[in-house]
């Protein structure tokens, strides 16, 4: 059985055998800029988005994919709408706070430089009170728009964004704009304080594949993030620990998607600790698809902050 | 004419340590395993996306500008591109030119009809070296 994307009233099906379900709330649409306040091209660009009500805890993998979503604009725009970026590098990512329902995200990117293969960024996520996620080093790699979207319709959606600010996303359309990534995993191997070895399968069909992207259907590799930051704190939640509080991700760094995910492949992931502290345990991750494809390394605190 | 690319022992002493180790950081491998004539992507297993990596963690770590495709552009010197080669394919002269100024590439790399998509295969991390010391020579950024 595939995992499968199920609204959250419909419950969760049996997956493979021995395997753990995981569900993650997200918006219908995969789209995490509701507007678009500034734009200086090459430079800097901001906006905002607005958690939907129903989505109790917006993943930070998730944050973090509105800052690259908002880079992308302003990359696109620069390019006239000829390239666009994939993600491809992301220094560090650290998750400050979390993002809760109906809270708006205030999103700023800093352009660092922007060439016909790539572009390089940082941004930050916050909210007024504080920052929620904030992302250094991040790359995006330039490609032929056509490939993947269609360019006329993200004109039209920029103009859109760049307007007046759209209702929230929650309230646009409410019982159809949250629903739930089922990530079915089938944990091969587990050595407690160690590593874990795990698959994950990716569905053949699924909404945000008509958003990421509309002409190349792409598993976000965000979504493979937040899959593979459950394991790592279930793998943390092994380590030795003086609190009864669980560990929480401290931040990501490293971060290589070395190629796309298609729908329906599956993927060999491991997470191993690489490093243990009494507060702080570094642990790696990976995943592959026959060969490999993304790598990283999560910070996680074993103790309260 | 080709460009002044050879680095002195004194500049090749200075970038090299961090230099090897960026690379190490950006592979995923131990340091002690770059060495600096070996291939990135025949010896150590780079991807395009892992030269995309150094470059960055480069610029950042040395705080120079190393515009994408600079190695070709100096390695091409005078030369038009279309001496420098043509269909994507290396001239006699582009070949010539690419192997005066990779001159820390074993001449035996250096094969007749090489592509300019291939020629990333050649990068060692001396080629970076060089790349890094030209720019701090130039004061970029």
């Amino acid at each position: 059985m595939r995992s499968e994307l199920q609204r959250p009233d419909a419950g969760v099906g049996p997956g493979p055998t021995g395997n753990v379900i995981s569900g993650l709330e997200l918006p219908y649409r995969f789209l995490f800029v509701d507007h678009i306040t500034t734009l200086e091209i090459g430079r800097r660009v901001e906006g905002r988005y607005t958690v939907p009500p129903a989505v109790a805890v917006l993943s930070p993998c998730l944050v973090a994919e509105a800052i690259g979503q908002l880079a992308a604009w302003a990359a696109m725009v620069e390019h006239d709408f000829c390239l666009r970026p994939v993600a491809a590098l992301t220094a560090a990512a650290r998750v400050h706070a979390p993002a809760v329902a109906g809270q708006t995200l205030e999103l700023a990117v800093d352009i660092e430089s922007s060439a016909t293969d790539a572009v390089a960024y940082s941004g930050t996520a916050r909210t007024a009170a504080a920052p929620v996620v904030e992302v250094s080093g991040c790359v995006g790699a330039m490609q032929p728009m056509e490939e993947f979207d269609d360019s006329t319709q993200l004109r039209s959606q920029l103009e859109v964004l760049r307007g007046l600010p759209r209702p929230a996303s929650g309230e646009r359309d409410p019982g159809v704009e949250t629903l739930t990534f089922t990530a079915a995993w089938r944990i091969s191997e587990h050595v407690p304080g160690r590593h874990i070895r795990a698959q994950l399968w990716v569905p053949e069909s699924a909404p945000y594949f008509a958003d990421h992207f509309p002409r190349k259907p792409v598993f976000p590799a965000t979504l493979l993030l937040d899959a593979q930051l459950r394991l790592a704190l279930e793998l943390a939640g092994t380590l030795p620990r003086r609190s009864p509080a669980q560990p929480r991700v401290r931040e990501v760094h490293d971060l290589k998607l070395r190629r796309f995910i298609l729908p329906g492949q599956t993927i060999e992931t491991n997470a191993e600790v690489r490093s243990v502290t009494a507060t702080t345990a570094a642990i790696d991750l990976s995943a592959a698809v026959g060969t490999r494809v993304s790598s990283a390394g999560v910070s996680i605190d074993l103790e309260p902050r | 004419m080709v460009q002044e690319t050879e680095i002195t022992a004194a500049e090749m002493a200075d970038v090299y340590p961090r230099v090897a180790q960026t690379i190490a950081d950006a592979l995923g491998c131990d340091r002690e395993r770059v060495q600096p004539d070996l291939s990135l992507i025949d010896d150590l297993g780079a991807e395009s996306i892992d030269f995309l990596d150094i470059v960055f963690r480069l610029e950042r770590g040395f705080k120079v500008k190393i515009p994408r495709g600079q190695i070709i552009e100096d390695a091409r010197g005078d030369l038009s591109e279309a001496e420098f080669a043509q269909r994507g394919v290396l001239t006699e002269a582009g070949l010539s030119r690419l192997r005066a100024y990779l001159s820390e590439v074993p001449a035996a790399r250096f094969r007749a009809r090489l592509k300019l998509a291939d020629v990333p295969a050649l990068f060692t991390p001396h080629t970076f070296c060089k790349v890094v010391a030209r720019a701090r020579r130039n004061g970029q950024p």
